[in-house]
């Protein structure tokens, strides 16, 4: 079958879209978070027909969640829970019910103002969750790491970049790496109690923001960042001074990234230009039999060949600013105000 | 305090200007002195302002400040989706323009006009779905004045694409006109359908059947009425028959059909004739609605002017009357047989619908000026005139001539298409969507929005990399700038140095990069000594900056200085001592950072190996009693000492320079 795109206008500009879970059904429910509005709120949609037998299915508001300032990053701590960082510099986990979804969504724990430059807000960009934890970064250049069990800051690195964090991720449940809007990247254990970085490099010498940093599923020191400039940067860890390879790809800034969950051979990246594409990345990585038979794993350089691109969305006039995909069902977000389900992906 | 129109208590038109609107404000405390300025945009605020400057303490506790804005339909959440809907079909339409210059493209313009009125038949229905769950009545009625509103909206739309857009084989514009009748004004369409669908002898009880079989008659679906008319109890007499048979033979004009236009007359001439003949013979005197019928399809003037007051407006009738008179009309001829319905007389008030009237005569009598004219008054803050002006002109059928003759209709365009822009830039969301249709105007449109982008507010990082985005992409550099510049001097006035010379460095701004410098030498001078205090500010940023800090000499200074700190703290302290001492002789520091950099000499003086050539010392106690205001007291003598014995230690052997 054919990719279907079908657009819904929702009179907010989406920052942030993420399915729910279910757990042995196809997901009908999603999260979005808008910005760049008077009022801004997390949203709870369902798909459904308008009637019977009507194949085409309609996203309807079940619930609103409103925020002061704008939805910055959604991420899920488990299942039900999820992590919403705002640009008045806090961050609260929600729960959304497993079987109603049309109540509202449940307050767990907020930190209010947890990213601040003392009395004036101060936004906090981005974060991710690993495990219960929640890594946040803001504007000051603090990363503070979240007990989502316990609604506890476990820990906080003061001022550990002169410039505002833009993009963070967790590597493992010690280790974040974390991008500036200078495109700085630093890797921190989290263990070590002086705030200096274990690793640092930079995402390419046009000194522009890293946007966005996911891990490769099966080979977790394989770590793409993307650029501002709407470039791809793929770093091995195990030898991180400059990127392996840099991709030049979208035409301006990559906002969101992600590996399809069930394929790890599939890319999906958007970007400010509009543009929503899946990559076919298995030439990012090689593997090789040594000669004891051992199996190693290995970034080639520049090998831009087996890079197979493809368009999934006609180029829209505004920013998409999110994206995430559930087996053959992706979900995104745009500037235009309005959400994008493409459906029959082929993964 | 804001304030729509709604609050104000009375509304009134002046005889002499009828665009003059007057609203009475609600307060009283302006009754003396008042002044008015404009803000940004649609905005103004009145504000009460004495001029006479009395000593006694004037009470003011009454005064207020009265922000006035417009009250923006398109503002509202469901038209919003109509205003960024059209965006992107408005944009593909200015891209589809640009390939019609080399190529023809007339379908692809028939195309986009189409989804310009899905769009506003997707809003209607998002409009009567809000309508109907709304419960309160003063929303339900503006609610239903906004249907209103939209529907006539798209009925243009429609006559517009027909008339202007459609390509339509041989001109003959009947089957198209027709066709917009049936689908903008199905009056009698249900009543038919039912009876239809009974489909059993004697309809005539049902109280609308002729009604219904005249309105089909007129809207020239003879097949249905002939349908209708077989179910009449008496449709076997004589009479019935003889209609049927004349509206069976009635000769229907195609371009396609083979035959002349001349020739076609012929027919449709004897077809009409015969049925003439037919009617003066009185052999329908028993039955006067057919006979009505009959007078109908001969284009019988009084026969339309006794049926006129079943329909609300002419244009009812304007299908009929071209179909049974001239059906070889083409679009440039509509004129005539406008003027013609329009004048049939009517026993309603001429007021109804007056504007939609307006309209459609003016786009039959192809006076687009006028159309145009007419829809500015519609009451849709100009998204309607907008988008029709840009796609008539962008099709090339636009020609609008002022009172010299020049042609005005790339300016008349640009100018509705600016004006709607700016609004669209006001909103908080919109500003992107408001500078695409800016950015469709050059050069007019760029400046304007190099204007108003530099207003957008910007509180977060994030959307000033969006603002700078999009001012890139359409080329305006100086907003890029002074956005770079507005958010460096936020982080500055928050004590974050680095974050404000990464803003610096972005909008390559060599003051703020200066300024921000100095705030990151003063943030380290205030943390005395150099072991053991605060790190220097923004040194992450400075290792890799390169060639960026030439951008000001401060800058250059703190770099260098940074420079130091690594060289330092990786213990070469040769290298460090040369860089420090090129620092303190090249005299580009600042004044209050000499005591800094003199002391932070000390601990290379103290070194284990001489560091310093007695050259460089002899800089150092030169620099050390030509600033003697700067270092003073007991760290001036402790520094003259380390001096004396790094030259005492230099004179035994000196360091060799590398």
């Amino acid at each position: 079958m054919p990719l279907d795109v079908q657009g819904t206008f929702v009179s907010q500009k989406i920052n942030k879209v993420r399915w729910i879970p279910e757990e042995y059904v196809e997901t009908k429910c999603f999260f979005t978070g808008s910005w760049d509005d008077d009022v801004n709120s997390v949203k709870v949609w369902t798909l459904e027909s308008l009637h019977e037998d009507a194949e085409i299915d309609y996203p309807r508001v079940l619930s609103e969640y409103t925020v002061d300032g704008d939805v910055t990053q959604i991420k899920f701590v488990d299942k039900t829970k999820i992590a919403v960082s705002t640009s008045d510099g806090d961050v609260r986990m929600l729960e959304v019910s497993a079987y109603e979804k049309q109540t509202p969504l449940k307050d767990i724990y907020a930190w209010e103002k947890l990213h601040n430059y003392g009395a004036e807000q101060c936004s906090c960009t981005s974060l991710d969750t690993f495990e219960g934890d929640i890594a946040t970064i803001g504007e000051d250049g603090n990363l503070n790491i979240l007990n989502g069990r316990r609604g506890t800051i476990s820990r906080t690195l003061t001022a550990i970049d002169s410039c505002s964090l833009h993009a963070v991720c967790f590597i493992k449940h010690n280790e974040v790496i974390t991008g500036n809007i200078r495109g700085h990247m630093k890797i921190w254990d989290l263990r070590i109690t002086d705030n200096k970085p274990t690793a640092s490099f930079l995402l390419a010498g046009d000194e522009l923001a890293a946007t966005c940093i996911v891990y490769h599923p099966t080979q977790p020191h394989v770590i793409l960042a993307g650029s501002e400039s709407g470039s791809l940067a793929v770093w091995d860890l195990r030898m991180n001074s400059f990127p392996t390879s840099l991709l030049n790809a979208h035409s301006a800034g990559v906002t969101e990234m992600q590996f399809h969950p069930e394929n790890p051979n599939k890319l999906l990246t958007c970007s400010v230009s509009g543009e929503i594409w899946d990559w076919n990345v298995e030439g990012i990585t090689k593997t090789t039999k040594g000669p004891d038979n051992q199996v190693t794993t290995w970034v080639p350089l520049e090998n831009k060949n087996t890079m197979t691109v493809n368009s999934l969305m006609p180029t829209l006039h505004k920013p998409i600013n999110s994206l995430h995909c559930d087996k053959g069902r992706i979900l995104c977000g745009a500037d235009n105000e309005a959400v994008y389900v493409i459906k029959n992906y082929k993964y | 305090m804001n304030i729509g129109p709604n609050v104000f208590s009375s509304a009134s038109r002046t005889t002499l200007e009828k665009n003059v609107k007057t609203f009475v404000l609600p307060d009283k405390c302006f009754e003396n002195r008042v002044a008015c300025t404009w803000r940004c945009g649609n905005k103004f605020t009145i504000y009460p302002r004495s001029q006479t400057v009395s000593k006694t303490p004037v009470d003011t506790t009454g005064d207020r400040i009265v922000n006035i804005c417009q009250d923006i339909l398109l503002f509202t959440p469901i038209l919003r989706k109509l205003v960024n809907e059209s965006n992107g079909t408005y944009l593909s339409l200015q891209k589809a323009a640009e390939t019609a210059k080399t190529s023809d493209n007339q379908v692809e313009f028939l195309k986009l006009s189409r989804q310009y009125r899905s769009i506003i038949r997707v809003c209607i229905e998002s409009l009567q779905e809000a309508a109907a769950k709304e419960s309160d009545g003063i929303e339900k009625n503006s609610l239903m004045s906004y249907i209103t509103i939209f529907y006539s909206i798209e009925c243009i739309w429609h006559l517009c694409e027909i008339l202007y857009v459609d390509s339509i084989p041989g001109d003959i514009v009947l089957p198209f006109l027709l066709e917009w009748i049936r689908f903008h004004f199905p009056c009698h369409e249900q009543v038919a359908a039912q009876v239809l669908e009974a489909c059993e002898q004697g309809s005539e009880d049902h109280p609308q059947y002729w009604d219904t079989v005249i309105g089909m008659i007129v809207q020239g679906r003879v097949d249905v009425a002939r349908a209708l008319l077989k179910l009449h109890s008496l449709a076997d007499i004589n009479e019935f028959k003889l209609v049927d048979n004349a509206l069976r033979t009635m000769p229907v004009y195609s371009v396609y059909g083979g035959i002349s236009t001349g020739e076609f007359t012929i027919t449709w001439k004897h077809w009409q004739a015969e049925c003439r003949s037919k009617l003066s013979g009185r052999s329908l005197a028993s039955q006067p609605k057919l006979e009505l019928i009959m007078r109908l399809i001969i284009g019988e003037y009084s026969a339309f002017e006794s049926i006129r007051d079943n329909y609300v407006s002419w244009f009812d009738l304007l299908g009929g009357w071209v179909l049974y008179t001239a059906p070889w009309t083409r679009r440039r001829e509509l004129g005539a047989a406008a003027a013609a319905c329009a004048a049939l007389r009517s026993a309603q008030p001429p007021a109804a619908r007056r504007l939609l009237d307006h309209l459609v005569r003016a786009l039959l009598d192809g006076d687009l000026h006028q159309v145009i004219h007419e829809i500015q008054q519609i009451s849709d803050n100009g998204w309607f005139a907008t988008h029709l002006t840009d796609i008539l002109y962008q099709c090339g059928k636009l020609k609008i001539f002022d009172k010299h003759q020049t042609n005005v209709t790339a300016r008349l365009r640009d100018s509705l298409v600016l004006e709607y822009g700016c609004l669209l830039m006001e909103h908080k969301s919109l500003w992107s969507v408001g500078l695409s249709y800016l950015a469709t105007c050059p050069p007019e449109g760029l400046r304007r929005a190099e204007l108003m982008l530099e207003r957008v507010p910007v509180h977060t990082n994030a959307k000033a990399l969006r603002v700078i985005a999009e001012a890139k992409k359409y080329g305006l550099s100086g907003v890029v700038q002074s956005v770079c510049r507005a958010a460096g001097a936020r982080r500055l006035a928050a004590g974050r140095a680095g974050a404000a010379l990464g803003w610096a460095l972005r909008g390559r701004c060599g003051r703020l990069c200066a300024r921000a410098a100095d705030a990151a030498l003063r943030g380290y001078c205030g943390y005395s000594g150099y072991s053991g205090g605060r790190p220097l500010p923004a040194r992450d940023l400075l290792l890799s900056a390169g060639p960026e800090l030439l951008r000001a000499d401060r800058l250059l200074f703190l770099g260098k200085y940074c420079d130091f700190h690594r060289l330092y703290k990786n213990r070469e302290f040769k290298k460090a001592a040369k860089l420090l001492v090129s620092l303190i002789t090249s005299k580009i520091a600042p004044e209050y950072f000499w005591e800094t950099l003199l002391l932070d000499t000390l601990p290379l003086l103290e070194s284990e190996e001489a560091v310093f050539s007695s050259s460089d010392t002899f800089e150092i106690m030169l620099c050390l009693e030509l600033r003697s205001k700067e270092l003073t007291g007991e760290k001036a003598d402790l520094l003259r000492l380390a001096l004396a014995r790094n030259l005492a230690r230099t004179c035994l052997e000196d360091v060799e320079d590398e």
